[in-house]
């Protein structure tokens, strides 16, 4: 439910509500008013009628005008008690209409005359019904013109925050771009924008420090490695190793390479970040994929891959590092995650390259794969490749998806 | 082979210096610009190993004073940091070729050879081994004066196997010269096997000496012993 919305609806039911209460105690004082000017003409008709008896010592002539009847019956001797009524009017039609009585007594010669005399009320009750129809117009057009206000009121009066809104919704760590200044003369949100703005810089260049961070430890750590790698290569020049021994060495030297591949992947991933890869160069994807192809021939044989490709001529401009990475790492994923006697697929077109191969017939969970170190228990790699991957992507503009369709792992690079 | 190592880090150069000091080479060292800056004002050497973090100084600016001096020593950059604009900057500068840390002994000797011979036969680059004879520019083998075919790898993994004579080479650092390091397959020891079988039987099949010794399951030796 939006602000507006919510602000409309509790505005309206608050107005509606005292409007009702209003009404109701318009319509109520209303009616007592008219209802006391109509028992005041009564009290006026008793008066003549008891003047005209003091001074006639004789009923008066029942007469009807008006709309006023005057009826005399004989009654006991003070067995009436004077008193306003409401009843019914009854016009010589036959036709009831409300009316209001008034009830007394009077004595003519000594006898006892009850005196009812009744007022219709419906010129009365017309009036209320005009005036009570006025006022219950009027309330509506109220009603109406203060919706429409609020409305545009406070669509305007929101802007400033719908805008910051949207800049929180672009708002990227990794962008360069601020938050853009806002003139509003609302002290509210301008503290807001500057609460907001002041935490994207704050958050920025925490996120700096840390890329920052990252990279320096990289680069510390390099020194050490190349230190143990080539240490370990003049260690092997001494000769005369057992076989145990060459197998310890073995498994440090793979160490020590999966070590330093581990390192450089974080570094091109913080300089893929940092955009400080921004040589740009023409490159032909269909000689590159094909270089790439005849370089791992070893490799499908080995696991006795077909490779099927399809190549259109596809040129782009990008940097040929980042290119040569992104191409190695899908080729390379296919063929790890391959199984004995599989097959990849490539195809390149104008619009798309796409990498498919047989492996796991299980579809891979699509949000997780290109997160960092997720990879599966039976994997050699680093757990980087794919999030360098979408990286390099990413930077260029491109976009890589992976779905699963009939029994291949398809990955696809959307130029 | 008179080659000037430039690396601040201790461990380091002293493996560098252990490795190249062969019989032939003349290996000096320096630890930091101001004494690598006075060093190439007195000498002239085949190839300078430079470090570009330097305790003093930069090491840009070491190639920048030696090409400006005009001294034709061959220049390999060996630098930690792999960034493209020092990869561009110290080619720009007139270096030879970039390394990047961490780096196999083997793959550095290789590097180093290559610009010396660069340096030496200007044109015509021909590696000798006995009766193995490799024509660098138009990447054929002769065999006793007899062409053998060789595949791009083979030729690619017989000229490493010659510039780092008599060392032990490791399966890693064969595997990362091969396939680059992207590779990090458990199972490509397995393609190097392949290939340095195909190598040794194409020099025996052509009259040539096994110069190949598999050394304890780690490497591979290429010697005339």
């Amino acid at each position: 439910m939006k602000l507006s919305e919510r602000y409309n609806r509790v505005n309206l039911i608050a107005t509606i509500v005292i409007m009702l209460i209003t009404g109701a105690i318009y319509y109520l004082a209303i009616s007592v008013i008219l209802t006391n000017q109509i028992d005041k003409s009564l009290e006026v008709e008793e008066h003549e009628a008891f003047d005209y008896v003091k001074l006639n010592h004789r009923l008066p002539q029942v007469f009807e005008s008006k709309d006023q009847q005057i009826t005399f019956t004989p009654a006991e001797p003070n067995s009436v008690k004077r008193e306003f009524i409401n009843t019914g009017y009854y016009r010589e039609k036959g036709a009831s209409e409300a009316g209001r009585g008034l009830i007394s007594s009077v004595t003519v010669n000594g006898r006892y005359y009850k005196l009812q005399i009744v007022e219709s009320k419906v010129e009365t009750e017309y009036l209320i019904q005009i005036i009570f129809g006025i006022t219950i117009g009027v309330i509506l057009l109220l009603l109406l013109v203060l919706l429409i206000t609020n409305r545009l009121i406070l669509s305007r009066l929101w802007q400033p925050f719908y805008s910051i809104l949207g800049e929180l919704k672009q708002f990227k760590v990794t962008d360069n771009s601020d938050i853009a200044p806002l003139n509003s003369p609302i002290d509210e949100f301008n503290d807001l924008h500057q609460e907001v703005t002041a935490m994207a810089e704050r958050v920025k260049r925490d996120y700096k420090d840390l890329k920052t961070f990252t990279e320096n430890a990289s680069h510390e750590l390099l020194t050490p490695i190349a230190v143990i790698n080539s240490k370990l290569d003049t260690l092997i020049q001494t000769e005369n190793f057992s076989p145990q021994q060459s197998k310890l060495l073995g498994d440090l030297y793979g160490a020590v390479s999966r070590l330093s591949r581990l390192n450089q992947s974080l570094l091109l991933l913080v300089k893929i970040e940092n955009k400080l890869l921004t040589d740009q160069q023409t490159i032909n994807l269909k000689e590159l994929i094909e270089e790439l192809l005849y370089q791992l021939e070893d490799i499908f044989s080995d696991k006795q891959i077909t490779v099927s490709a399809n190549f259109e001529d596809k040129e782009i401009t990008a940097s040929r590092y980042l290119i040569d990475i992104l191409l190695n790492n899908l080729i390379i994923n296919a063929v790890r995650h391959n199984h004995q006697g599989g097959g990849i697929i490539v195809n390149l077109t104008a619009e798309a390259l796409v990498v498919k191969n047989t492996g796991e017939s299980m579809p891979l969970d699509n949000e997780r794969i290109f997160t960092r170190f997720h990879k599966s228990s039976s994997s050699e790699g680093s757990g980087l490749g794919l999030t360098i991957s979408k990286q390099i992507c990413e930077s260029l503009g491109y976009q890589l998806g992976y779905s699963y369709e009939a029994a291949h792992h398809c990955f696809v690079v959307r130029f | 082979m008179k080659i000037l190592i430039v690396e601040d880090e201790e461990g380091l150069r002293e493996s560098i210096e252990e490795y190249f000091a062969d019989a032939g080479n003349i290996c000096e060292t320096v630890a930091t610009y101001q004494a690598a800056l006075a060093k190439i004002q007195l000498y002239r050497y085949d190839c300078i190993l430079l470090d570009i973090t330097l305790p003093g100084g930069n090491g840009i600016d070491i190639l920048k004073t030696l090409k400006a001096g005009g001294f034709p020593d061959g220049v390999l950059i060996i630098s930690a940091r792999n960034s493209l604009d020092d990869r561009l900057q110290g080619l720009d500068l007139g270096a030879d070729d970039y390394l990047v840390k961490p780096f196999h002994l083997s793959e550095l000797k290789a590097r180093v050879s290559a610009i010396v011979r660069r340096k030496m036969f200007n044109g015509s680059n021909v590696l000798n081994f006995n009766e193995l004879s490799i024509d660098l520019m138009a990447k054929t083998v002769t065999v006793h004066g007899v062409p053998v075919k060789f595949t791009r790898k083979e030729l690619s993994l017989l000229i490493y196997f010659i510039s780092n004579k008599g060392k032990v080479i490791s399966k890693n650092a064969i595997a990362e010269h091969l396939w680059g390091d992207g590779m990090d397959m458990a199972n490509n020891f397995d393609f190097i096997y392949s290939h340095i079988k195909n190598v040794r039987k194409k020099i025996m099949e052509a009259g040539g000496k096994d110069y190949i010794y598999a050394a304890y399951g780690m490497g591979y030796k290429f010697a005339d012993q």
